[in-house]
């Protein structure tokens, strides 16, 4: 590694030359790229939140509908009709969430060990994109470190309609700031190597359930 | 150094690897392989084309993606300069190679750093480009590479025939039969669904146990300094989350300027590469993020030729590729003879670019002419590479670099192209020259006014096609004739 910073400046010294040293204003050449492709979406927001839908069920993804003061008994629904029971759950999900009459372990830093022993994981969502049936985590304190949505074997994922963009440049659009982390799911974990077949769940979560929460889409 | 290859496996060293025509012809006897190929390129090019076919914006969609990556080259130092502050601000470390012998040393001290005695691997073709796995296998680590395709090639000892489906050349007869020896599985059937089980479990024990991980990368963002990947099986997620130490090989050519512009990147990609709306996982990281994920991260950015590439404004184009594979998918040559023969990890159009430039056109000569030229990779280009142009120029270069080797001097083509250079240079030459070749070609034309076959050189050119006959008179003489009737 201690030749590394000599190759540094060879190699930026080769790219200035061969770029004879770039735009004068980087910035302003890059602002002036054209970007004539479609942003907004088109759709009301029933047919968008029914389009999110139908592209998660093409995942083979198990989607339930509930309105925001049911959602306790649908998460309840969800996690009983899984015939699972030892759960994980992000530090900042809301309490309510965590239904009564399963083993609940709440991640304030578990170990690997631990999360591998659960069988499911309940978290939030940053987002959904309905144009590709994303579910777009930013792993904030309701979704959770990376780990727990990646190892157990069945992930119940809770999306609110309000969430719910039409397009991927909405999605960005919604970003005021880039994440630090961000983890892009659509469907569940799948592989098509051996003769195209498309087979579900090879590392990550086998089973995607979603829950899409009917609020106000009015609000953000 | 790498030990001879066995008979029978694919070389993908430029170095090493035999002049495509020779290695084509050795493939193109495999049915079985051709088979495989033609059946998975087919069912992607059709997922593709029904996807892109739904997409009402797709051309904008390709000239912003274009655009973008073409401001990237021309201000790549920019750019670079600047995901090295913002990685590094966010914890992580970058190195930079210039070739491929550093890269590897860069990634063996670090890997000795860690007294690392395994590897988890995600797939990277830029891995194979540099051969990391031989020299980490020969330093006494063990690299397990973890996608499933990565993990046929390497139990069975095979090499990548496509950039997006690596194993696409093995179907699940020979999958069941590699599985079965190297994982002592002797019940397996060759049902993909369990082989994929197969795998799942295998790998599972190995992603909780390793502690260090080596990636490629789909994007790097100067912006943010941020790492993206893109994938569908969930092993990139198990090794860019489980290790305590990533690494990340990337080509220099992989930086994106701002988080905004994966808008356009991961529509093309996902559309382009497998034919889907968007791939199942995609993954963003920045530096080290406390108490998530691996808590040493290490990037390094490779140079190893393609400086050279930037230099040439003609070809400076193939280092727009984001690595889809569209243009393999597509190509009448590349389905034909599936990637091995490219001898390069990098096959199919873009390899017939790609692998020459990296080379310095020491080596992988016959690539360029790789191609019928028919334009269907550039059609399907996501960032609108235009590679029958490369191609075309890359000849050019190829035949005015051999023309000058003196022991070219009597190299019938060469001394073919003498000859008609000093024909065509005077009217008088050139018409004497019409005049003989109709009396020769005449001895070979039959009476259906066809010429079916020609000695010698002419032979390669009649095995395959029939030649018209020359006709008796030429338009110049049909022309004087008229005159002198007066018409």
């Amino acid at each position: 590694m201690k030749m590394a910073p000599i190759s540094r400046q060879a190699i930026l010294d080769r790219i200035r030359k061969a770029t004879g040293g770039g735009a004068p204003d980087v910035a302003g050449s890059y602002a002036g790229l054209h970007r004539d492709y479609v942003r907004a979406g088109k759709l009301g927001a029933e047919e968008r939140i029914a389009l999110m839908i139908e592209r998660l069920r093409e995942y083979d993804a198990e989607v339930v509908e509930t309105a925001p003061d049911s959602l306790a008994e649908a998460t309840q629904g969800q996690l009983a009709a899984s015939g699972r029971r030892r759960f994980v759950a992000p530090a900042g999900l809301p309490a309510e969430w965590l239904a009564e009459g399963f083993e609940w372990q709440i991640d304030r830093g578990l170990s690997t060990a631990e999360i591998e022993q659960a069988e499911g994981v309940v978290t939030a969502a940053f987002c959904g994109i309905a144009d590709s049936g994303t579910i777009v985590l930013h792993h904030s304190a309701a979704e959770g470190r990376r780990i727990i949505s990646l190892l157990p074997d069945w992930h119940l994922c809770v999306l609110r309609a309000s969430q719910v963009v039409e397009t991927l440049p909405e999605y960005f659009a919604r970003c005021s700031e880039a994440p630090v982390l961000a983890t892009y799911i659509s469907g569940p974990s799948a592989t098509a190597d051996i003769e195209m077949t498309r087979i579900k769940g090879v590392h990550g979560p086998r089973f995607l359930h979603v829950i899409v929460v009917r609020d106000d889409v009015t609000a953000r | 150094m790498r030990p001879p290859a066995n008979e029978g496996h694919p070389v993908l060293d430029p170095v090493l690897a035999a002049p495509f025509p020779q290695a084509a012809f050795t493939v193109l006897r495999n049915t079985q392989l051709r088979k495989n190929v033609a059946h998975a390129t087919d069912v992607i090019q059709g997922k593709r084309n029904r996807l892109v076919a739904e997409k009402a914006d797709w051309q904008e969609l390709r000239s912003a993606a274009s655009a973008v990556r073409t401001h990237v080259l021309e201000n790549l130092g920019h750019y670079l300069e600047q995901f090295e502050e913002r990685c590094t601000a966010a914890g992580g470390t970058v190195h930079w190679a210039k070739d491929a012998a550093e890269a590897r040393a860069i990634i063996l001290d670090i890997l000795r750093e860690e007294q690392a005695s395994e590897v988890i691997k995600i797939k990277t073709m830029t891995s194979a480009e540099i051969q990391l796995n031989p020299a980490i296998e020969a330093a006494g680590i063990k690299a397990f590479e973890t996608d499933l395709a990565e993990i046929i090639l390497q139990l069975g000892d095979d090499e990548p025939s496509h950039i997006v489906v690596p194993a696409l050349h093995v179907n699940r007869t020979q999958v069941r039969e590699i599985f079965a020896r190297k994982m002592n599985l002797p019940e397996l059937s060759d049902d993909p669904k369990e082989l994929t089980a197969a795998a799942r479990t295998f790998l599972r024990e190995k992603f909780l146990r390793v502690p260090t991980a080596i990636s490629g990368a789909n994007f790097l963002i100067a912006e943010t300094g941020s790492v993206v990947i893109v994938e569908s099986e969930g092993n990139g997620r198990m090794c860019l989350t489980l290790p305590r130490t990533m690494i990340t090989l990337a080509g220099i050519e992989k930086v994106i300027p701002r988080f905004h512009d994966l808008e356009i990147m991961l529509q093309v990609l996902a559309r382009s590469a497998t034919g889907e709306r968007m791939n199942p996982y995609s993954s963003l990281w920045t530096g080290v993020t406390p108490g998530d994920g691996p808590q040493r991260f290490h990037v390094v950015l490779l140079d190893n030729g393609r400086s050279d590439i930037l230099a040439r404004r003609g070809e400076r184009q193939t280092l727009k590729c984001i690595r889809c594979g569209a243009c393999q998918n597509t190509c009448p040559v590349y389905r034909q003879t599936g990637g091995h023969a490219y001898g390069s990890p990098y096959a199919g159009p873009i390899g017939a670019i790609l692998t020459p430039q990296l080379m310095h056109l020491e080596h992988a000569q016959t690539l360029p002419y790789a191609s019928s030229l028919c334009g269907a990779c550039y059609e399907v280009c996501p960032v609108k590479i235009n590679i029958p142009e490369v191609l075309i120029d890359l000849r050019a270069q190829v035949t005015d670099k051999e023309r000058d080797e003196e022991r070219r001097f009597f190299d019938p083509m060469y001394l073919g192209m003498r000859i008609a250079n000093f024909i065509f240079a005077s009217a008088g030459r050139f018409r004497l020259a019409q005049r003989m070749g109709r009396l020769g070609l005449r001895l070979f034309t039959r009476n259906d006014g066809w010429i079916h076959s020609l000695p010698s050189l002419g032979a390669r050119w009649t095995m395959t096609r029939d030649l018209r006959g020359l006709p008796d008179e030429t338009f110049r003489e049909w022309w004087a004739a008229r005159d002198r009737k007066g018409e």
